[in-house]
Protein backbone atom coordinates (compact mmCIF):
# COMPACT_ATOMS: atom_id res chain seq x y z
CA UNK A 1 0.00 0.00 0.00
CA UNK A 2 1.51 3.32 -0.98
CA UNK A 3 1.93 6.27 1.32
CA UNK A 4 -0.59 9.09 1.23
CA UNK A 5 0.99 12.36 2.17
CA UNK A 6 -1.26 15.03 3.58
CA UNK A 7 -0.02 18.62 3.77
CA UNK A 8 -1.92 21.46 5.40
CA UNK A 9 -1.37 25.01 4.12
CA UNK A 10 1.92 23.93 2.53
CA UNK A 11 4.46 26.40 1.22
CA UNK A 12 4.67 26.39 -2.60
CA UNK A 13 8.17 24.93 -2.45
CA UNK A 14 6.85 21.95 -0.45
CA UNK A 15 4.30 21.18 -3.20
CA UNK A 16 6.89 21.55 -5.96
CA UNK A 17 9.34 19.35 -4.04
CA UNK A 18 6.65 16.71 -3.66
CA UNK A 19 5.88 16.86 -7.38
CA UNK A 20 9.50 16.66 -8.44
CA UNK A 21 10.90 14.23 -5.86
CA UNK A 22 12.18 10.87 -7.16
CA UNK A 23 9.62 8.04 -6.97
CA UNK A 24 9.56 5.76 -3.93
CA UNK A 25 9.05 2.66 -6.09
CA UNK A 26 9.66 1.64 -9.66
CA UNK A 27 7.22 3.32 -12.07
CA UNK A 28 4.35 1.00 -12.96
CA UNK A 29 4.32 -0.91 -16.24
CA UNK A 30 0.97 0.02 -17.68
CA UNK A 31 0.80 -1.57 -21.14
CA UNK A 32 -0.63 -4.89 -19.97
CA UNK A 33 -2.85 -3.20 -17.41
CA UNK A 34 -4.32 -0.95 -20.12
CA UNK A 35 -5.17 -4.03 -22.21
CA UNK A 36 -6.87 -5.79 -19.32
CA UNK A 37 -8.71 -2.66 -18.26
CA UNK A 38 -9.94 -2.07 -21.81
CA UNK A 39 -11.18 -5.66 -22.00
CA UNK A 40 -13.07 -5.27 -18.73
CA UNK A 41 -14.65 -2.01 -19.83
CA UNK A 42 -15.65 -3.39 -23.21
CA UNK A 43 -17.23 -6.35 -21.45
CA UNK A 44 -19.23 -4.07 -19.17
CA UNK A 45 -22.50 -3.28 -20.94
CA UNK A 46 -23.31 0.33 -20.26
CA UNK A 47 -25.92 2.71 -21.45
CA UNK A 48 -24.45 6.08 -20.52
CA UNK A 49 -22.32 7.99 -19.97
CA UNK A 50 -19.38 7.14 -22.15
CA UNK A 51 -16.90 9.29 -20.24
CA UNK A 52 -15.47 8.29 -16.90
CA UNK A 53 -13.21 10.42 -14.73
CA UNK A 54 -12.03 10.92 -11.17
CA UNK A 55 -15.12 12.92 -10.24
CA UNK A 56 -17.39 10.05 -11.21
CA UNK A 57 -15.15 7.69 -9.29
CA UNK A 58 -15.49 9.86 -6.18
CA UNK A 59 -19.08 10.97 -6.36
CA UNK A 60 -20.81 8.41 -8.57
CA UNK A 61 -23.35 9.05 -11.25
CA UNK A 62 -24.98 12.03 -9.52
CA UNK A 63 -23.23 14.52 -11.80
CA UNK A 64 -25.20 13.14 -14.76
CA UNK A 65 -28.54 13.71 -13.08
CA UNK A 66 -28.81 17.10 -14.76
CA UNK A 67 -27.71 17.98 -18.26
CA UNK A 68 -24.42 19.85 -18.54
CA UNK A 69 -24.55 23.48 -19.52
CA UNK A 70 -21.77 25.99 -19.76
CA UNK A 71 -21.36 28.61 -17.07
CA UNK A 72 -18.58 30.86 -15.83
CA UNK A 73 -17.87 28.27 -13.16
CA UNK A 74 -17.55 25.46 -15.70
CA UNK A 75 -15.54 27.58 -18.14
CA UNK A 76 -12.94 28.96 -15.75
CA UNK A 77 -10.62 25.94 -15.82
CA UNK A 78 -10.37 25.49 -19.63
CA UNK A 79 -10.07 29.24 -20.11
CA UNK A 80 -7.64 29.58 -17.21
CA UNK A 81 -5.49 26.79 -18.63
CA UNK A 82 -5.46 28.53 -22.00
CA UNK A 83 -4.52 31.80 -20.33
CA UNK A 84 -1.61 30.12 -18.56
CA UNK A 85 -0.48 28.67 -21.88
CA UNK A 86 -0.44 32.17 -23.36
CA UNK A 87 1.53 33.48 -20.41
CA UNK A 88 4.11 30.70 -20.63
CA UNK A 89 4.42 31.18 -24.40
CA UNK A 90 5.02 34.87 -23.82
CA UNK A 91 2.12 36.00 -25.99
CA UNK A 92 0.52 37.69 -22.97
CA UNK A 93 2.20 39.51 -20.11
CA UNK A 94 -0.38 39.27 -17.35
CA UNK A 95 -3.09 36.80 -16.46
CA UNK A 96 -6.24 38.87 -16.71
CA UNK A 97 -5.18 40.08 -20.15
CA UNK A 98 -4.27 36.51 -21.10
CA UNK A 99 -7.70 35.32 -19.96
CA UNK A 100 -9.42 38.02 -22.02
CA UNK A 101 -7.39 37.02 -25.07
CA UNK A 102 -8.25 33.37 -24.51
CA UNK A 103 -11.96 34.24 -24.34
CA UNK A 104 -11.67 36.29 -27.53
CA UNK A 105 -9.77 33.54 -29.34
CA UNK A 106 -12.30 30.92 -28.24
CA UNK A 107 -15.14 33.09 -29.53
CA UNK A 108 -13.28 33.77 -32.74
CA UNK A 109 -12.84 30.07 -33.45
CA UNK A 110 -16.56 29.53 -32.98
CA UNK A 111 -17.45 32.47 -35.21
CA UNK A 112 -15.27 30.98 -37.95
CA UNK A 113 -17.23 27.76 -37.71
CA UNK A 114 -14.43 25.83 -35.98
CA UNK A 115 -16.42 24.85 -32.88
CA UNK A 116 -19.11 22.24 -32.59
CA UNK A 117 -22.55 22.93 -31.20
CA UNK A 118 -22.40 22.82 -27.41
CA UNK A 119 -18.71 23.75 -27.30
CA UNK A 120 -17.42 26.43 -24.96
CA UNK A 121 -16.66 28.73 -27.89
CA UNK A 122 -20.16 28.43 -29.29
CA UNK A 123 -21.64 29.36 -25.91
CA UNK A 124 -19.24 32.26 -25.38
CA UNK A 125 -19.72 33.62 -28.90
CA UNK A 126 -23.45 33.85 -28.31
CA UNK A 127 -23.11 35.35 -24.82
CA UNK A 128 -23.24 39.07 -24.04
CA UNK A 129 -20.05 41.02 -23.32
CA UNK A 130 -20.74 40.94 -19.58
CA UNK A 131 -20.73 37.14 -19.54
CA UNK A 132 -17.47 37.02 -21.50
CA UNK A 133 -15.92 39.49 -19.04
CA UNK A 134 -17.15 37.41 -16.11
CA UNK A 135 -15.62 34.28 -17.65
CA UNK A 136 -12.30 36.09 -18.14
CA UNK A 137 -12.07 37.29 -14.55
CA UNK A 138 -13.09 33.89 -13.16
CA UNK A 139 -10.55 32.16 -15.40
CA UNK A 140 -7.84 34.56 -14.26
CA UNK A 141 -8.83 33.96 -10.63
CA UNK A 142 -8.53 30.20 -11.17
CA UNK A 143 -5.17 30.54 -12.91
CA UNK A 144 -3.87 32.88 -10.21
CA UNK A 145 -4.85 30.27 -7.66
CA UNK A 146 -2.71 27.68 -9.43
CA UNK A 147 0.24 30.05 -9.87
CA UNK A 148 0.15 31.08 -6.21
CA UNK A 149 -0.17 27.51 -5.06
CA UNK A 150 3.12 26.53 -6.67
CA UNK A 151 4.72 30.00 -6.83
CA UNK A 152 5.12 29.54 -10.56
CA UNK A 153 7.38 32.57 -10.98
CA UNK A 154 9.97 30.99 -8.69
CA UNK A 155 9.60 27.43 -9.97
CA UNK A 156 8.97 27.95 -13.68
CA UNK A 157 11.96 25.76 -14.62
CA UNK A 158 10.71 22.81 -12.57
CA UNK A 159 7.03 22.85 -13.51
CA UNK A 160 4.88 22.91 -16.60
CA UNK A 161 1.50 24.62 -16.36
CA UNK A 162 -1.22 24.92 -18.97
CA UNK A 163 -0.80 21.24 -19.77
CA UNK A 164 -3.60 19.39 -21.58
CA UNK A 165 -5.68 16.78 -19.80
CA UNK A 166 -5.06 13.07 -20.41
CA UNK A 167 -7.54 11.00 -22.43
CA UNK A 168 -7.74 7.30 -23.11
CA UNK A 169 -10.21 5.94 -25.63
CA UNK A 170 -10.96 2.34 -24.80
CA UNK A 171 -10.23 0.34 -27.96
CA UNK A 172 -13.37 -1.36 -29.22
CA UNK A 173 -15.54 0.28 -26.60
CA UNK A 174 -17.70 3.35 -26.23
CA UNK A 175 -15.83 4.50 -23.17
CA UNK A 176 -13.36 7.35 -22.84
CA UNK A 177 -11.35 7.88 -19.69
CA UNK A 178 -10.51 11.45 -18.75
CA UNK A 179 -7.73 12.46 -16.38
CA UNK A 180 -7.29 16.01 -15.14
CA UNK A 181 -3.84 17.59 -15.13
CA UNK A 182 -3.26 21.15 -14.07
CA UNK A 183 0.53 21.09 -13.74
CA UNK A 184 3.32 18.57 -14.15
CA UNK A 185 6.91 18.35 -13.11
CA UNK A 186 9.10 19.47 -15.98
CA UNK A 187 11.43 16.47 -15.72
CA UNK A 188 11.11 13.28 -17.73
CA UNK A 189 9.59 11.38 -14.80
CA UNK A 190 7.71 13.08 -12.05
CA UNK A 191 4.37 13.97 -10.60
CA UNK A 192 1.23 15.61 -11.83
CA UNK A 193 -0.83 18.18 -9.95
CA UNK A 194 -4.59 18.45 -10.00
CA UNK A 195 -6.71 21.20 -8.43
CA UNK A 196 -10.21 20.72 -7.12
CA UNK A 197 -12.79 22.97 -5.44
CA UNK A 198 -13.91 22.54 -1.85
CA UNK A 199 -12.34 20.03 0.50
CA UNK A 200 -11.24 16.46 -0.18
CA UNK A 201 -14.03 13.91 0.19
CA UNK A 202 -13.77 10.44 1.63
CA UNK A 203 -12.84 8.99 -1.77
CA UNK A 204 -10.36 11.68 -2.74
CA UNK A 205 -7.55 9.12 -2.74
CA UNK A 206 -9.34 7.01 -5.35
CA UNK A 207 -9.95 10.07 -7.49
CA UNK A 208 -6.27 10.95 -7.49
CA UNK A 209 -5.35 7.41 -8.47
CA UNK A 210 -7.80 7.48 -11.37
CA UNK A 211 -6.27 10.70 -12.66
CA UNK A 212 -2.84 9.12 -12.34
CA UNK A 213 -3.94 5.92 -14.09
CA UNK A 214 -5.41 7.79 -17.06
CA UNK A 215 -2.27 9.90 -17.40
CA UNK A 216 -0.17 6.74 -17.24
CA UNK A 217 -2.05 4.78 -19.89
CA UNK A 218 -2.84 7.70 -22.18
CA UNK A 219 0.71 7.77 -23.50
CA UNK A 220 0.51 11.55 -23.71
CA UNK A 221 3.75 12.07 -21.76
CA UNK A 222 7.17 10.52 -22.32
CA UNK A 223 6.88 8.63 -19.02
CA UNK A 224 4.01 7.62 -16.78
CA UNK A 225 3.65 9.93 -13.78
CA UNK A 226 5.17 8.54 -10.62
CA UNK A 227 3.04 10.52 -8.21
CA UNK A 228 -0.28 12.35 -8.19
CA UNK A 229 -0.68 15.44 -6.08
CA UNK A 230 -4.17 16.74 -5.44
CA UNK A 231 -4.66 20.28 -4.17
CA UNK A 232 -7.83 21.69 -2.65
CA UNK A 233 -6.89 25.38 -2.39
CA UNK A 234 -10.25 26.32 -0.78
CA UNK A 235 -9.32 24.09 2.13
CA UNK A 236 -5.55 24.59 2.07
CA UNK A 237 -5.13 20.81 1.81
CA UNK A 238 -2.75 18.88 -0.43
CA UNK A 239 -2.68 15.09 -0.80
CA UNK A 240 0.06 13.17 -2.56
CA UNK A 241 -0.09 9.51 -3.58
CA UNK A 242 2.56 7.37 -5.23
CA UNK A 243 1.75 5.58 -8.47
CA UNK A 244 3.18 2.10 -8.34
CA UNK A 245 2.07 -1.33 -9.50
CA UNK A 246 -0.36 -1.74 -6.59
CA UNK A 247 -1.95 1.66 -6.79
CA UNK A 248 -2.50 1.68 -10.56
CA UNK A 249 -4.17 -1.72 -10.24
CA UNK A 250 -6.37 -0.34 -7.51
CA UNK A 251 -7.20 2.64 -9.76
CA UNK A 252 -8.16 0.26 -12.57
CA UNK A 253 -10.52 -1.60 -10.21
CA UNK A 254 -12.07 1.71 -9.20
CA UNK A 255 -12.67 2.58 -12.88
CA UNK A 256 -14.28 -0.79 -13.57
CA UNK A 257 -16.46 -0.52 -10.48
CA UNK A 258 -17.40 2.98 -11.54
CA UNK A 259 -18.36 1.79 -15.03
CA UNK A 260 -20.45 -0.95 -13.49
CA UNK A 261 -22.56 1.57 -11.59
CA UNK A 262 -24.01 2.68 -14.90
CA UNK A 263 -25.07 -0.83 -15.85
CA UNK A 264 -28.89 -1.06 -15.81
CA UNK A 265 -28.89 -4.73 -14.83
CA UNK A 266 -26.15 -7.05 -13.67
CA UNK A 267 -24.52 -8.88 -16.54
CA UNK A 268 -22.10 -11.78 -16.30
CA UNK A 269 -18.62 -11.03 -17.54
CA UNK A 270 -15.94 -13.36 -18.88
CA UNK A 271 -13.34 -10.62 -18.98
CA UNK A 272 -9.84 -11.02 -17.51
CA UNK A 273 -9.36 -10.38 -13.81
CA UNK A 274 -7.42 -7.24 -12.96
CA UNK A 275 -5.59 -8.59 -9.94
CA UNK A 276 -3.65 -11.10 -12.03
CA UNK B 1 -4.69 46.76 16.43
CA UNK B 2 -5.32 49.50 13.95
CA UNK B 3 -8.76 50.10 12.56
CA UNK B 4 -9.73 52.92 10.28
CA UNK B 5 -13.09 53.99 9.02
CA UNK B 6 -12.64 55.52 5.63
CA UNK B 7 -14.61 58.61 4.74
CA UNK B 8 -16.41 58.50 1.41
CA UNK B 9 -13.89 60.91 -0.02
CA UNK B 10 -10.81 58.87 0.93
CA UNK B 11 -9.17 56.43 -1.41
CA UNK B 12 -10.14 52.94 -0.30
CA UNK B 13 -7.54 51.01 -2.26
CA UNK B 14 -4.75 53.30 -1.08
CA UNK B 15 -5.78 52.69 2.54
CA UNK B 16 -6.05 48.96 1.90
CA UNK B 17 -2.74 48.47 0.13
CA UNK B 18 -0.78 51.08 2.09
CA UNK B 19 2.86 51.87 1.46
CA UNK B 20 4.97 48.94 0.34
CA UNK B 21 7.96 49.92 2.48
CA UNK B 22 5.86 49.94 5.66
CA UNK B 23 4.41 46.46 5.34
CA UNK B 24 5.29 44.02 8.13
CA UNK B 25 7.19 40.80 7.64
CA UNK B 26 5.04 37.72 7.12
CA UNK B 27 4.62 35.66 10.29
CA UNK B 28 4.35 32.07 9.02
CA UNK B 29 4.36 30.67 12.54
CA UNK B 30 0.89 31.98 13.34
CA UNK B 31 -1.22 29.62 11.23
CA UNK B 32 -0.01 26.44 12.90
CA UNK B 33 -0.64 27.81 16.37
CA UNK B 34 -4.13 29.03 15.46
CA UNK B 35 -5.01 25.67 13.96
CA UNK B 36 -3.77 23.83 17.05
CA UNK B 37 -5.79 26.21 19.24
CA UNK B 38 -8.91 25.51 17.19
CA UNK B 39 -8.31 21.75 17.21
CA UNK B 40 -7.85 21.72 20.99
CA UNK B 41 -10.88 23.96 21.55
CA UNK B 42 -13.13 21.75 19.43
CA UNK B 43 -11.87 18.62 21.20
CA UNK B 44 -12.61 20.15 24.62
CA UNK B 45 -16.15 21.00 23.54
CA UNK B 46 -17.29 18.11 21.38
CA UNK B 47 -14.57 15.50 21.40
CA UNK B 48 -13.98 14.07 17.94
CA UNK B 49 -16.89 15.05 15.68
CA UNK B 50 -17.67 13.02 12.57
CA UNK B 51 -16.22 14.42 9.34
CA UNK B 52 -18.18 17.47 8.24
CA UNK B 53 -20.50 17.28 11.24
CA UNK B 54 -20.22 20.97 12.14
CA UNK B 55 -20.26 23.72 9.56
CA UNK B 56 -19.27 27.20 10.71
CA UNK B 57 -20.05 29.98 8.24
CA UNK B 58 -19.32 33.68 8.52
CA UNK B 59 -22.89 34.35 9.63
CA UNK B 60 -22.45 31.90 12.52
CA UNK B 61 -19.56 33.85 13.99
CA UNK B 62 -20.52 37.39 13.04
CA UNK B 63 -24.29 37.29 13.11
CA UNK B 64 -26.75 37.18 10.27
CA UNK B 65 -28.00 40.32 8.53
CA UNK B 66 -31.48 41.53 9.24
CA UNK B 67 -33.57 39.76 6.68
CA UNK B 68 -34.39 42.06 3.83
CA UNK B 69 -36.23 39.33 2.01
CA UNK B 70 -35.60 38.01 -1.46
CA UNK B 71 -35.07 41.51 -2.85
CA UNK B 72 -32.09 42.09 -0.56
CA UNK B 73 -30.61 38.72 -1.50
CA UNK B 74 -31.01 39.50 -5.17
CA UNK B 75 -29.51 42.95 -4.73
CA UNK B 76 -26.48 41.48 -2.97
CA UNK B 77 -25.98 38.80 -5.62
CA UNK B 78 -26.28 41.31 -8.46
CA UNK B 79 -23.83 43.75 -6.87
CA UNK B 80 -21.40 40.86 -6.34
CA UNK B 81 -21.56 40.24 -10.08
CA UNK B 82 -21.00 43.93 -10.75
CA UNK B 83 -17.85 43.78 -8.64
CA UNK B 84 -16.56 40.94 -10.82
CA UNK B 85 -17.34 42.87 -13.99
CA UNK B 86 -15.67 45.96 -12.52
CA UNK B 87 -12.48 43.99 -11.78
CA UNK B 88 -12.60 42.58 -15.33
CA UNK B 89 -12.72 46.16 -16.63
CA UNK B 90 -16.20 45.72 -18.08
CA UNK B 91 -18.59 48.64 -17.80
CA UNK B 92 -22.11 47.42 -18.58
CA UNK B 93 -24.31 49.88 -20.43
CA UNK B 94 -27.08 49.01 -18.00
CA UNK B 95 -25.80 47.78 -14.60
CA UNK B 96 -28.93 45.78 -13.83
CA UNK B 97 -29.08 43.99 -17.19
CA UNK B 98 -25.34 43.34 -17.14
CA UNK B 99 -25.41 41.98 -13.60
CA UNK B 100 -28.48 39.85 -14.35
CA UNK B 101 -26.77 38.32 -17.38
CA UNK B 102 -23.66 37.61 -15.33
CA UNK B 103 -25.72 36.10 -12.51
CA UNK B 104 -27.55 33.80 -14.91
CA UNK B 105 -24.25 32.65 -16.44
CA UNK B 106 -22.36 32.29 -13.17
CA UNK B 107 -23.41 28.69 -12.63
CA UNK B 108 -23.68 29.25 -8.89
CA UNK B 109 -26.93 31.01 -8.07
CA UNK B 110 -29.60 29.17 -10.04
CA UNK B 111 -32.20 29.70 -7.32
CA UNK B 112 -31.64 33.46 -7.35
CA UNK B 113 -31.70 33.52 -11.15
CA UNK B 114 -35.08 31.82 -11.06
CA UNK B 115 -36.26 34.29 -8.41
CA UNK B 116 -35.15 37.18 -10.59
CA UNK B 117 -37.06 35.82 -13.56
CA UNK B 118 -40.23 35.61 -11.46
CA UNK B 119 -40.20 39.27 -10.39
CA UNK B 120 -43.08 41.37 -11.67
CA UNK B 121 -42.38 44.52 -13.66
CA UNK B 122 -42.74 46.87 -10.71
CA UNK B 123 -40.41 44.91 -8.40
CA UNK B 124 -37.96 44.49 -11.24
CA UNK B 125 -37.87 48.22 -11.95
CA UNK B 126 -37.35 48.99 -8.28
CA UNK B 127 -34.53 46.45 -8.03
CA UNK B 128 -32.94 47.82 -11.20
CA UNK B 129 -32.94 51.32 -9.72
CA UNK B 130 -31.37 50.07 -6.48
CA UNK B 131 -28.69 48.10 -8.33
CA UNK B 132 -27.86 51.15 -10.47
CA UNK B 133 -27.39 53.23 -7.33
CA UNK B 134 -25.15 50.62 -5.74
CA UNK B 135 -23.18 50.28 -8.98
CA UNK B 136 -22.51 54.02 -9.01
CA UNK B 137 -21.13 53.87 -5.44
CA UNK B 138 -19.03 50.81 -6.23
CA UNK B 139 -17.40 52.39 -9.26
CA UNK B 140 -16.87 55.64 -7.41
CA UNK B 141 -15.28 54.06 -4.31
CA UNK B 142 -13.28 51.31 -5.97
CA UNK B 143 -11.02 52.45 -8.78
CA UNK B 144 -9.98 50.04 -11.51
CA UNK B 145 -7.66 47.44 -10.00
CA UNK B 146 -4.38 46.96 -11.87
CA UNK B 147 -3.68 43.40 -12.99
CA UNK B 148 -0.29 43.47 -11.27
CA UNK B 149 -2.13 43.32 -7.94
CA UNK B 150 -3.42 39.85 -8.91
CA UNK B 151 -7.10 40.52 -8.18
CA UNK B 152 -9.09 37.37 -7.43
CA UNK B 153 -12.86 37.49 -7.16
CA UNK B 154 -15.26 35.37 -5.13
CA UNK B 155 -12.61 33.10 -3.62
CA UNK B 156 -14.30 30.49 -1.45
CA UNK B 157 -12.77 29.10 1.70
CA UNK B 158 -13.69 25.76 3.16
CA UNK B 159 -11.12 24.99 5.83
CA UNK B 160 -11.38 21.70 7.72
CA UNK B 161 -10.20 21.66 11.33
CA UNK B 162 -10.30 19.04 14.07
CA UNK B 163 -9.67 16.26 11.59
CA UNK B 164 -12.42 17.50 9.30
CA UNK B 165 -15.10 17.36 12.01
CA UNK B 166 -15.55 21.12 11.78
CA UNK B 167 -15.42 22.95 8.47
CA UNK B 168 -15.05 26.73 8.43
CA UNK B 169 -16.70 28.44 5.47
CA UNK B 170 -16.40 31.91 4.03
CA UNK B 171 -16.16 33.77 0.76
CA UNK B 172 -13.98 36.76 0.01
CA UNK B 173 -15.34 39.12 -2.60
CA UNK B 174 -12.00 40.52 -3.72
CA UNK B 175 -8.46 39.49 -2.85
CA UNK B 176 -5.44 41.56 -3.86
CA UNK B 177 -1.72 40.85 -3.64
CA UNK B 178 0.34 37.69 -3.93
CA UNK B 179 1.17 35.52 -0.95
CA UNK B 180 4.56 33.91 -0.55
CA UNK B 181 6.77 36.98 -0.20
CA UNK B 182 8.78 38.14 2.78
CA UNK B 183 6.37 40.96 3.60
CA UNK B 184 2.61 40.65 4.01
CA UNK B 185 0.78 42.09 1.03
CA UNK B 186 -2.48 40.15 0.65
CA UNK B 187 -5.56 42.33 1.19
CA UNK B 188 -9.15 41.16 1.45
CA UNK B 189 -12.20 43.25 0.57
CA UNK B 190 -15.75 42.38 1.50
CA UNK B 191 -18.42 44.29 -0.39
CA UNK B 192 -21.84 44.57 1.20
CA UNK B 193 -25.02 46.25 0.06
CA UNK B 194 -26.14 46.96 3.61
CA UNK B 195 -24.94 49.73 5.94
CA UNK B 196 -21.80 48.76 7.86
CA UNK B 197 -22.40 47.36 11.34
CA UNK B 198 -20.27 45.74 14.03
CA UNK B 199 -20.97 42.32 12.51
CA UNK B 200 -19.15 43.30 9.35
CA UNK B 201 -15.93 43.87 11.31
CA UNK B 202 -16.38 40.51 13.02
CA UNK B 203 -16.95 38.95 9.63
CA UNK B 204 -13.69 40.49 8.41
CA UNK B 205 -11.86 38.91 11.35
CA UNK B 206 -13.32 35.54 10.40
CA UNK B 207 -12.23 35.94 6.78
CA UNK B 208 -8.73 36.93 7.91
CA UNK B 209 -8.59 33.75 10.01
CA UNK B 210 -9.74 31.61 7.09
CA UNK B 211 -7.17 33.16 4.75
CA UNK B 212 -4.45 32.58 7.35
CA UNK B 213 -5.38 28.93 7.84
CA UNK B 214 -5.71 28.33 4.14
CA UNK B 215 -2.50 29.98 2.92
CA UNK B 216 -0.35 29.58 6.00
CA UNK B 217 0.28 33.31 6.26
CA UNK B 218 -1.88 36.14 7.57
CA UNK B 219 -3.13 38.78 5.15
CA UNK B 220 -1.96 42.35 5.49
CA UNK B 221 -5.32 44.09 5.81
CA UNK B 222 -9.01 43.42 5.54
CA UNK B 223 -11.68 45.91 4.53
CA UNK B 224 -15.41 46.16 4.11
CA UNK B 225 -17.12 48.50 1.68
CA UNK B 226 -20.79 49.36 1.85
CA UNK B 227 -22.30 50.20 -1.50
CA UNK B 228 -25.33 51.58 0.35
CA UNK B 229 -23.54 54.73 1.44
CA UNK B 230 -19.91 54.33 0.34
CA UNK B 231 -18.64 53.89 3.90
CA UNK B 232 -15.66 51.61 4.36
CA UNK B 233 -13.63 50.22 7.20
CA UNK B 234 -10.05 49.01 6.89
CA UNK B 235 -8.24 46.96 9.55
CA UNK B 236 -4.70 45.73 9.92
CA UNK B 237 -4.48 42.00 10.53
CA UNK B 238 -2.47 41.02 13.59
CA UNK B 239 -2.25 38.22 16.12
CA UNK B 240 -4.83 39.82 18.42
CA UNK B 241 -7.42 39.99 15.66
CA UNK B 242 -6.82 36.37 14.70
CA UNK B 243 -7.01 35.23 18.34
CA UNK B 244 -10.36 37.03 18.66
CA UNK B 245 -11.52 35.24 15.51
CA UNK B 246 -10.52 31.86 16.95
CA UNK B 247 -12.42 32.64 20.14
CA UNK B 248 -15.47 33.58 18.11
CA UNK B 249 -15.32 30.35 16.09
CA UNK B 250 -15.19 28.29 19.27
CA UNK B 251 -18.17 30.17 20.69
CA UNK B 252 -20.04 29.53 17.46
CA UNK B 253 -19.24 25.82 17.77
CA UNK B 254 -20.76 25.92 21.27
CA UNK B 255 -23.94 27.45 19.90
CA UNK B 256 -24.17 25.10 16.92
CA UNK B 257 -23.68 22.03 19.09
CA UNK B 258 -26.29 23.23 21.58
CA UNK B 259 -28.94 23.54 18.84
Amino acid sequence: MSTVRRLRSPAPSAIVDLLCAPPEAAPPATARLAEVLAARLVATPRAAPSRLDAFVAEYGAARFATAFRWSAKAARRPLGTGALRRLVAGTSRELLGAAREEVDATCDRAQRGLARRGALGTWLAAAPAEVRALCAVEAATWAWGLCHLVDYDAHAGRLAVGVPDAWFDVPGGRTTLHGRRDAMSAGVAGGLLRLRDGAPGVRAHDGLLVDGLVAAISGSAPCAPTRVVGAWPDAGVVLGVELDADTVRRAARVVVACAATFVPAAAPSAAPVLAA
Amino acid sequence: MSSATIAPTDELVVALRGTGALRPRVDRGLAGGLRAWLDDGVFERVGVPLPGAIRVATRDVAGAPRSGGPAAMLRGALVAQLLRLHVAGCVPADPFDGAAAALAASGRDDALTALLAELDAEDRAQLAAEVAAHAAVLVDRLPLVPSRWSPRVGVRHQVPIAGGGVVLHGQIDLTLGEPGGTTACVCLLDVTTSVLEARHEEGLEHLALLATLRCGEPPLRVAALSTADGAAVVRDVDATMLADAVDRVLRAVDVLVAR
